[in-house]
């Protein structure tokens, strides 16, 4: 800890001079809110954060400190200086002391910097002349056995916020338009719920979806938990008025190709892949009126080509021409080019009227210009054959939950009766395995809990129950989460019906070569004994990951992930459809596993956050950006190319070659101003001279 | 690792049972090893690894100091250490991973060693001879099938991993660069091949062999129970032989089904060779000089099949 120096100072007097010290190296020539040379008088005030801060130091020695520390004229403290008399007290400070910088020592800014900065604002001064000193979250709570070195600790942080505040500057927030319009990446039951609410707020929204039709994961569910909806039977209304909405403009088949602007002003251009058919709309524009697929599907019937259908995993073939089931909206058929031969025959067979097949068609990119986006990208399946001890891919009667629920529904391709794949009879004995996959810290599978497999399993039990007389299913488990409304109960309700409970992980799955049964070994942990269960069928209720494109979408639109590939969003608790790209939201299970309801709150969440800036018409930008110091820049260029946001470009003014900054684009990360060779660049609330006052003040333990 | 033109070399540990009981392996390592471009030097003054089971679940201490010593033996012959048994593998190159990445173990584990005038740098690394036979940063597959004189063409062999040199998955490097998998590995399948041999895939064969983790020792009846499960699991598939990489596995199987029969009263007469005994037949090496006559179930039929 360094050595301190207490200064002579008093807490009233403090209208020495000394407050010249750093910043007559030099003198800032800032383009907004350079005030004529005033002494500082900073005000500080410590929290007590109830026992957070005040159990852990002695605060009133931090207090008797502070008062030394030059250039501050006022010292206080509050239970809680976040509450209303709290506040209360900096901006009568600031009328009564005529203070010119405010330091609160409580928690973190992140937190309430909006507060103390509001408080600052009101009391009169500019709300940018207002510091933060974190001794709470860096300090009294880590230290908490610590209370002298807390103490000391508390009092840098003090001393060190002190001196940026004695220079801070008037800063003004800059204003940008927003484009009344939206985007919503991803048309899973999110997005689409998410592309709704904006639309039916009035709000042009671009839905964009990478396969041919909307309705995500959703639409190939046969039944929801707890109710036994029929998925699809609840979800086309929504398919419906998406294609309907007159504020969607829906692209599907396509793809998000890159991002560039801000908040209020992203210019996204999107890949529309090579579909090959025509929508009637498209070929209206070609000239062809009344033409354009209708979806009649003379053009499948004729297409040699034979696929398998990954709508239905595969189990079901498909045409290279091909709709994924009869309800896809829009009803328009693909070509998968990758399989397609030419051979032309759908081309014939669509007619001269029609006319909607082009053979030759090619990407299109299209770009349009939004205020916000959401990203609405869902999960695929984790690869559970990685799981070897199950033997999912090398046992034909062990699969997974989304397999089951294709053979469980009425439209996948066995109408609905569940058979064991390698013979087709219908199986009696079914072994849920839970948790596959999840829950897992083997390095193999996802250390997180999948969220929605142990309500889906209980239901698939209930359907076998229902479906086929005298079958019994086995669920193996680590323990049932069935943590939503009516969730517990319907627990209850599938025990009541006959299910089995098997509380242990199953450690391995042999199969009979003969008849292709399986036998599941565990460990039943209630009654204390191994078992090996026989069964003719194993659904295993694989993890769940982020889809296969999540991590480059993210990428282009500057959202991070975390540790587990989820979106990583702006708090976990409080802004959970926020990211920590201003205007970029997340909705649905991309943030993390969702059962049903909870996406579509998310969804619903997303678009009102993300509705706001576009009803407000524009934002408020922190004007953290960086100032180019025009006599002293040389025009090299280097920071341009160093600059992460393309926010800065090179002009030509009074004959010379200078750097200027695009205000909105800047996020003020500094870049540039630690490496302009010349000190040409002047950061805004981060100014050299701040921060050197800082350093010094550290290392100097307020020596002057 | 010592490059001496195209050879490797490394400080070679036997361990106990090897040498003991199946003199056969040690002489087949070396000898085969050789034919690959692997030297393996003889590690002198090595102790018992010490067993993972036996010493590491009654003293800590105790199994990390006696593991490092034989890791600062092979220090001191600035080598890589191989080994041919999986609880071996499980001591010595465990202890080197972890005393190579925890600073209080190492310290700890120096503290003891510096009695004896010793210090371990942790400047080597361990390697299973079976791993060295399937990469091909050693040996590889294809090396091993050119170096065969003598087919074991017809004979049907199934293949036991044994636990300690897979598991426990998420700490063994040489499985997630070399391996695809714990539960389901096939590239011993692959060696198998490579000899001439047909590998056979039977019921639950990542099952443990039923010796290791001290409960050979500890019960003795429960231990064989297991090996009976594999037994009849091998015998379903009519197999000419079992191969293994660990020589404890080996005596569970091998001197285990005199013992079954004793206990249960089943025989079941299935030859059970350590890989590196199944190279050196294929390589042309006698069954005398491999000690395959001191088995204690008869390799006589699978023999006359092979040879």
């Amino acid at each position: 800890m360094v050595e301190k120096k207490k200064a002579t100072t008093k807490k009233t007097d403090t209208k020495k001079q000394e407050v010249k010290k750093e910043t007559s190296k030099q003198v800032p020539a800032p383009a907004v809110g350079s005030t004529t040379k005033q002494e500082a008088r900073v005000g500080v005030f410590l929290c007590h954060c109830g026992t957070n801060i005040a159990g852990s130091m002695d605060l009133m020695a931090v207090q008797e400190y502070a008062s030394t520390i030059p250039n501050v004229a006022y010292v206080d403290n509050y239970q809680y200086m976040c509450s209303t008399p709290g506040q209360g007290k900096i901006e009568k400070a600031i009328k009564d002391h005529k203070l010119t910088g405010i330091v609160v020592a409580a928690c973190t800014p992140r937190l309430h910097e909006p507060t103390f900065r509001t408080a600052t604002k009101e009391g009169g001064l500019n709300p940018f002349r207002f510091e933060m000193a974190n001794i709470r979250d860096q300090n009294s709570w880590v230290h908490m056995h610590d209370r002298e070195g807390s103490t000391e600790k508390a009092k840098d942080a003090v001393r060190i916020a002190v001196a940026k505040a004695a220079l801070l500057q008037d800063l003004y927030p800059k204003s940008v338009p927003v484009e009344k319009a939206a985007m919503v990446v991803g048309a899973g039951v999110a997005g689409m719920q998410a592309a709704l609410d904006l639309a039916y707020a009035g709000i042009k929204t671009y839905l964009i979806e990478s396969s041919p039709t909307i309705g995500g994961r959703m639409s190939q569910l046969d039944k929801t938990f707890p109710t036994l909806d029929c998925s699809q039977c609840i979800l086309t209304p929504k398919m419906v008025d998406v294609g309907r909405a007159e504020n969607i403009e829906l692209m599907t088949y396509s793809e998000v190709d890159s991002v560039e602007g801000y908040i209020g002003n992203f210019d996204v251009t999107i890949r529309k892949k090579a579909r090959g058919v025509l929508t009637p709309k498209e070929a209206e524009a070609r000239g062809l009126v009344g033409g354009g697929c209708n979806g009649c599907g003379d053009c499948d019937a004729v297409c040699p080509v034979v696929k398998p259908n990954v709508f239905e995993i595969g189990m079901k073939p498909r045409k290279a021409i091909y709709i994924y089931h009869p309800q896809v909206v829009p009803l328009i058929y693909t070509i998968d080019f990758d399989s397609c031969i030419k051979c032309g025959l759908c081309v014939t067979a669509c007619g001269p009227e029609k006319r909607a097949i082009d053979l030759e068609s090619k990407d299109e990119f299209i770009k349009v210009k939004v205020g916000t986006a959401i990203l609405a990208t869902g999960y695929d399946i984790f690869p559970i054959e990685k799981k070897e001890e199950w033997g999912y891919k090398r046992y034909e009667n062990v699969i997974t939950s989304l397999e089951f629920e294709r053979l469980i529904c009425a439209s996948g391709p066995t109408g609905g009766h569940l058979v064991r794949p390698s013979d087709g009879q219908t199986p009696k004995r079914v072994a849920f395995v839970l948790c596959a996959g999840s829950r897992d810290n083997t390095g193999i599978g996802k250390p997180y809990c999948s969220r929605f497999c142990c309500m889906y399993s209980l239901k698939h039990a209930h359907q076998i129950i229902e479906k086929i007389p005298g079958a019994i299913p086995y669920l193996f488990y680590m323990d049932i989460r069935s943590f939503g409304k009516m969730y517990e109960e319907f627990y209850y309700r599938i025990q009541d019906e006959g299910a089995k409970f098997i509380r242990g992980r199953v450690a391995n799955i042999l199969e009979d070569k003969e008849t292709k049964n399986l036998h599941v070994m565990t460990d039943d942990t209630l009654l204390d004994r191994p078992i090996d269960m026989e069964v003719d069928l194993v659904v295993l209720a694989s993890a769940i990951q982020p889809s296969d494109d999540t991590n480059r979408t993210r990428k282009l639109f500057g959202v991070s992930c975390s540790m587990d590939g989820w979106l990583l969003e702006a708090h976990p608790k409080l802004n959970p459809c926020g990211t920590t790209t201003a205007g970029v939201f997340l909705a649905g299970v991309c943030q993390g596993p969702k059962d049903i309801p909870d996406t579509v709150a998310s969804a619903e969440g997303a678009a009102s956050a993300a509705s706001i800036p576009i009803h407000m018409g524009q934002v408020e930008l922190e004007p953290y950006f960086a100032t180019c110091i025009e006599e002293k820049c040389a025009g090299c260029g280097m920071c341009v190319n160093l600059c992460p946001y393309s926010a800065l470009s090179l002009v030509e003014k009074d004959g010379r070659t200078v750097m200027q900054v695009t205000e909105a684009k800047c996020k003020g990360c500094g870049t540039c101003g630690g490496f302009c060779p010349g000190g040409a660049i002047w950061m805004n609330h981060f100014a050299t001279p701040q921060i050197v006052a800082q350093i010094d003040a550290f290392l100097l333990g307020g020596e002057q | 690792m010592s490059e001496n033109g195209a050879k490797h070399k490394f400080a070679f540990y036997l361990g106990c049972i090897a040498p003991n009981r199946y003199p056969g392996c040690e002489a087949a390592s070396i000898k085969a090893m050789k034919k690959l471009g692997v030297e393996l030097v003889p590690l002198k003054g090595a102790s018992c690894c010490p067993a993972p089971g036996a010493f590491g679940s009654i003293d800590l201490n105790v199994f990390y100091a006696m593991a490092a010593r034989n890791l600062v033996l092979a220090e001191q012959m600035n080598m890589d250490i191989a080994l041919l048994c999986n609880g071996c593998y499980k001591s010595i190159w465990e202890v080197n991973h972890k005393l190579k990445h925890n600073k209080d173990l190492r310290d700890g584990v120096n503290e003891v060693l510096k009695e004896i005038d010793m210090e371990y740098k942790g400047t080597i690394n361990v390697y299973h001879t079976a791993e060295l036979l399937y990469n091909d940063k050693f040996v590889g597959v294809d090396k091993i099938r050119d170096s065969v004189t003598n087919p074991l063409t017809g004979a049907r062999i199934a293949v036991h991993y044994g636990c300690h040199l897979t598991k426990p998955h998420k700490d063994r490097e040489f499985e997630k660069e070399v391996m695809s998998n714990t539960e389901h590995p096939t590239w011993m399948e692959e060696l198998v091949a490579a000899v001439g041999a047909t590998p056979v895939e039977y019921r639950n064969k990542m099952q443990c062999c039923g010796a290791g983790g001290g409960v050979r020792g500890y019960d003795i009846v429960h231990s064989l129970d297991i090996t009976n499960e594999k037994l009849i699991n091998l015998k379903e598939e009519k197999v000419d032989a079992l191969t293994d990489i660990c020589p404890f596995c080996q005596l569970q199987f091998d001197r285990g089904q005199i013992e079954i029969q004793e206990k249960f009263g089943v025989s079941y007469g299935l030859p059970v060779l350590h890989f590196a005994e199944l190279l050196g037949l294929a390589q042309g090496m006698s069954p005398q000089d491999l000690g395959l006559d001191l088995h204690a179930i008869s390799c006589e039929p699978f023999l006359q099949k092979v040879l």
